[in-house]
């Protein structure tokens, strides 16, 4: 404890005085980006942070990945692979070890990409992790009984969702807005295919050799390190991983041309809800319309905009109202949630919402608004950075978009530029009733 | 547009590590401080703490607290309307946050020093002047029924679980209803008794204002003076009745259409983070069942090896889950209660998991921990806890629950004690506070009476693979657990319809 104490003094006296880095930038941090031979990137973000360390590997494939039919559901199916241990180190010398140096660890899985964390405190375990890491990255060791025994982990995980309604209409609505993209499934993947998994042993090494690449990966680290000494350890410990070369090719989404709508009958009580999505852009750092898209879910639907203020506070037909326009490496939905407080104002609510996307196409939105949405987006990820994982977590999804840790702050300077008459471009551009996909839910004593 | 003042507080919050934290020992009556002021940091993190909660509901209303300080957080104030605030906060990214837990809640808030007079104007207003207005009012007060009587028993069968465990360790007890109350008592409550609660409770004595990060000198002086607006005086601590044990196995299921059974269960006791106990109690509750660690001898057992779920846990004391999966803070109380929670799994294999895990908890009770992972768990300890307190509000919220645990710095305390322990103590904890006869159980799952019938007669619960050719190991450790006796009384079992819960205090009766 005294050595530790230590280590931070010194810190203490190099940051007597605040530290502004980049100071036009959104991400005010220093990095350093360099690629191995074999095609492995390293961002690396040394930070004088009392001696923890957030250790981020990014795999650029999720459910995005998941194009042939009857495989939805395998990148989430695969992380949970990662950690059956190697040749080199069991799981339960792998679990060891991440226990002994008291490391928070997990892994997540998105539509576009699956990211593992280690965070621990003490860089003298820097070396160790890295080791391991490479180890699992490269010398994954699994048979056809493990991937029985976990498949039905699987399946667990996906009853411990099914008690979620919201969950379920975000599925059909997937489902139902798209024909062809792997978007069309969430990253649990369908029942069917979550029940075959125990028959999968021979996809899921064909889909390790695909994805589990070093020239799909790239590793993240950021806390209290030297940059020199992880470029070191990296190179020894990952410079064997064989590159894949493999390309994947999604299917092409063809255009919505009529309006679409579903319904879920949820079995026991819960309030009805309502989710409507249009077909919209992928993520661009360079064209307007995302950002411009961006900023529009904001000012129309956020908790200050006035659509939100009537339906949830004034006239209490919602008990929430917001809009989700996520960032995705292809064309992705734009989507319109809420949870109202009765059936009989679900139709109602989803024409308000219809009413306030035709507004936007022929309103602008004043340059006060417009100055507002900024500073909050700004704020916003501001705050988030408060953490080394804060810091390597905003990070790695942009990082997984692009392979360019520059594309936030690229995307912060898009913001800049977006005016009040993008945004009426951009909704006389995809909110058409044709390219809309309409879902609610009712059950139980809701009815 | 305004360029936000981008500095790098991480580097800040290093700082915090050595920055003499500053508190005033509480006098009854008046306002108590915990000051962690960094120099230089542009974030500000309030933390504003009262000794108040749930338990504080008066008889017959129930929610009552938890319905007046969402008033407060998502509510207008005298001057401004909910919208107005809502529209104030918007372009600095800020809101004011709310737990309310059973003798503790607090009100968070963080916000970039460009905005702090401007932020603490309107978070001081919403705490010192609520509007308590009526549309508000009638707002909030509907969330509240909906969650309890749609969201909790229909969307989040997990929490429900452990809701439901709550309700059977704490039956005539100040803890023994819901935060948010019943559906009956919500309805009667009137914007006069949102009032009164105020009244009553929202004195000095009652609240710690915490302030971390680079706040100028004079803002912590400003706060406290406006806060000493407020009367003095404080509510003495709750005087808790004596805690019921369970008799035996005393099982509650609450039955709903549902493919998955989710199972909770525990029961009470008294050693708290203050207690010297409790530091070899959670060694062992740690070995048990780290919360969503691999570590945990249950997820090693029922998910690891078997592959039943998506994860098993086990808990020294209660446990909220905060920033990733470390503990948050700021929900001290005084009783506490040891839980497994088991999440989701096939109905087809709810009566061995629940065996299984019984099996554990007995053999833990009569063997102990090893030496092997006795030394792997504190070192695991000793080191995860360095994660615990990394943001201001972390840090903040840490230092504020030591005071009410009578410690200088809790964390601080585990480095020290830790290494001192000896496996002997961490086996005389699990002898002296564990036992695996007498525990409340609770599940969520359907064909209720089916499971009745087996747990009753202790009809062997077999369970098959997809795997054919399972480690020899565990198939010859299945048939132990298939057949593990459970020795339930049929009395003890208790069947109710899910959608019965919350509407009264209690567990409805069954049909």
């Amino acid at each position: 404890m005294v050595k530790y104490l230590s280590s931070f003094l010194c810190l203490l006296m190099i940051l007597s005085s605040p530290i502004i880095l980049q100071a036009s930038k959104i991400f005010p941090y220093d990095y350093k980006v360099e690629e191995l031979e074999n095609g492995f990137k390293v961002v690396s973000i040394p930070l004088p942070n009392p001696n923890i360390i957030s250790y981020y590997t990014i795999v650029r494939s999720g459910s995005r990945n998941e194009v042939e039919p009857g495989k939805s559901g395998f990148a989430h199916f695969f992380e949970h692979m990662m950690f059956k241990g190697t040749e080199n180190m069991s799981p339960e010398e792998y679990d060891n070890f991440l226990s002994e140096i008291g490391a928070g660890t997990n892994a997540y899985t998105t539509d576009d990409y699956t990211c593992y964390y280690v965070v621990f405190a003490g860089r003298e375990n820097l070396e160790n992790v890295v080791k391991a890491e490479a180890d699992r990255f490269i010398n994954l060791f699994w048979d056809e009984e493990m991937i029985k025994t976990e498949a039905k982990v699987i399946e667990g995980e996906y009853y411990a969702s099914v008690s979620s309604p919201s969950r379920r209409m975000f599925e059909l609505l997937r489902d139902t807005a798209y024909e062809k993209h792997s978007y069309k499934h969430t990253t649990l993947g369908y029942l069917e295919d979550i029940l075959d998994m125990p028959n999968q042993f021979p996809y899921s090494q064909l889909y390790k050799k695909r994805f589990y690449a070093p020239d799909n990966s790239i590793l993240l680290v950021a806390g209290d390190f030297d940059h020199e000494q992880l470029m070191t350890l990296v190179k020894q410990y990952y410079g064997g991983w064989e590159k894949s070369s493999y390309t994947l090719v999604t299917p092409e989404e063809p255009a919505q041309t009529e309006a679409k709508r579903a319904h879920y009958d949820w079995p026991t009580q819960t309030l009805p809800m309502l989710a409507i999505g249009f077909h919209g852009p992928s993520y661009s750092d360079e064209n307007i319309d995302k950002a411009a898209l961006d900023l529009m879910a904001e000012i129309a639907f956020s908790r200050s905009s006035e659509l939100y203020q009537r339906l949830v506070i004034e006239e209490q037909k919602c008990q929430s109202l917001g809009a989700s326009f996520a960032h995705r490496r292809d064309p992705y939905l734009l989507t319109f949630n809420s949870v109202v407080k009765n059936e009989k104002d679900l139709r109602y609510v989803e024409e308000e919402i219809f009413k306030e996307l035709e507004r936007l196409k022929i309103e602008p939105v004043s340059e006060e608004k417009l100055a507002d949405i900024k500073s909050n987006l700004k704020y916003s990820f501001a705050n988030s950075l408060d953490t080394t994982d804060g810091i390597a977590g905003s990070l790695a999804f942009y990082i997984s978009l692009t392979t360019d840790p520059g594309s936030v702050n690229k995307m912060f300077d898009l913001f800049e530029k977006v005016t009040p008459q993008d945004f009426m471009d951009m909704a006389k551009k995809y909110f058409q009733r044709s390219n809309s996909t309409v879902v609610t839910l009712t059950g139980g004593e809701s009815r | 547009m305004k360029k936000i003042k981008m500095i790098s507080f991480i580097g800040f919050l290093a700082l915090a590590f050595f920055m003499t934290d500053a508190c005033t020992k509480k006098p009854s009556g008046t306002l108590a401080t915990e000051l962690l002021p960094v120099e230089g940091s542009p974030m500000i993190s309030f933390r504003i703490l009262l000794n108040m909660g749930s338990a504080n509901d008066p008889a017959g209303k129930e929610g009552l607290c938890h319905l007046t300080l969402s008033m407060m957080a998502g509510g207008g104030t005298k001057s401004l309307t909910f919208k107005e605030i809502q529209e104030k906060f918007f372009p600095m990214a800020a809101g004011v946050g709310l737990r309310v837990e059973k003798e503790m809640s607090v009100f968070t808030g963080t916000i970039h020093i460009d905005n702090l007079d401007k932020y603490y104007a309107i978070f001081k207003e919403m705490l010192l002047d609520p509007g308590f207005r009526e549309d508000d009012f009638i707002r909030l007060k509907t969330n509240q029924l909906n969650f309890l009587e749609k969201t909790l028993v229909g969307n989040m069968d997990e929490q429900f679980g452990k809701e439901i465990l709550n309700l059977m360790m704490y039956t005539n007890h100040p803890y023994g209803h819901h935060d948010s109350g019943t559906v009956e008592s919500v309805r009667r409550l009137t914007l006069d008794d949102i009032r009164a609660f105020y009244q009553e409770h929202f004195k000095q004595g009652n609240i710690t204002i915490g302030l971390a990060g680079g706040y100028p000198d004079s803002f912590s002086t400003k706060v406290v003076d406006d806060f000493a607006a407020l009367p003095e005086g404080f509510d003495p601590q709750l005087e808790l009745p004596a805690l019921r044990k369970p008799e035996g196995l005393e099982i509650v299921i609450a039955e709903k259409q549902t493919p998955a059974t989710n199972i909770s269960m525990g029961f009470p006791h008294t050693i708290g983070k203050s207690s010297d106990d409790f530091f070899a109690l959670w060694i062992a509750c740690s070995h048990f069942g780290e919360h969503r660690q691999s570590l945990s001898l249950l997820y090693q057992k029922i998910r690891e090896e078997r592959g039943q779920n998506y994860g098993d846990y086990a808990y020294a004391d209660h446990f909220i889950q905060g920033r990733l999966k470390f503990p948050a803070t700021n929900y001290c109380r005084q009783q506490q209660y040891f839980s497994i929670w088991i999440r989701a799994l096939a109905n087809s294999n709810r009566h061995f998991v629940l065996r299984q895990a019984l099996r554990e908890l007995k053999k833990l009770v009569e063997e102990g921990i090893s030496e092997e992972r006795f030394q792997l768990v504190r070192k695991y300890l000793l080191n995860y806890t360095r994660l615990y307190a990394q943001t201001l509000g972390e840090r903040l919220g840490w230092q504020m629950d030591s005071r009410y645990y009578g410690y200088k710095d809790f964390l601080a305390e585990v480095q020290d004690r830790l290494p001192k322990i000896t496996r002997e103590e961490v086996n005389n904890a699990i002898k002296t506070h564990l036992n695996s006869d007498n525990v409340y159980i609770a599940i969520i799952t359907q064909d209720a009476e089916s499971l009745k019938n087996d747990l009753i007669s202790n009809t062997p619960s077999p369970i098959s693979y997809a795997n054919p050719n399972m480690p020899q190991k565990v198939l010859d450790e299945d048939l132990v657990i298939q057949s593990f006796p459970l020795d339930i009384h049929p009395d003890k079992i208790r069947i109710a319809k899910a959608s019965d819960f919350f509407k009264r205090t209690g567990i409805p009766e069954s049909e």
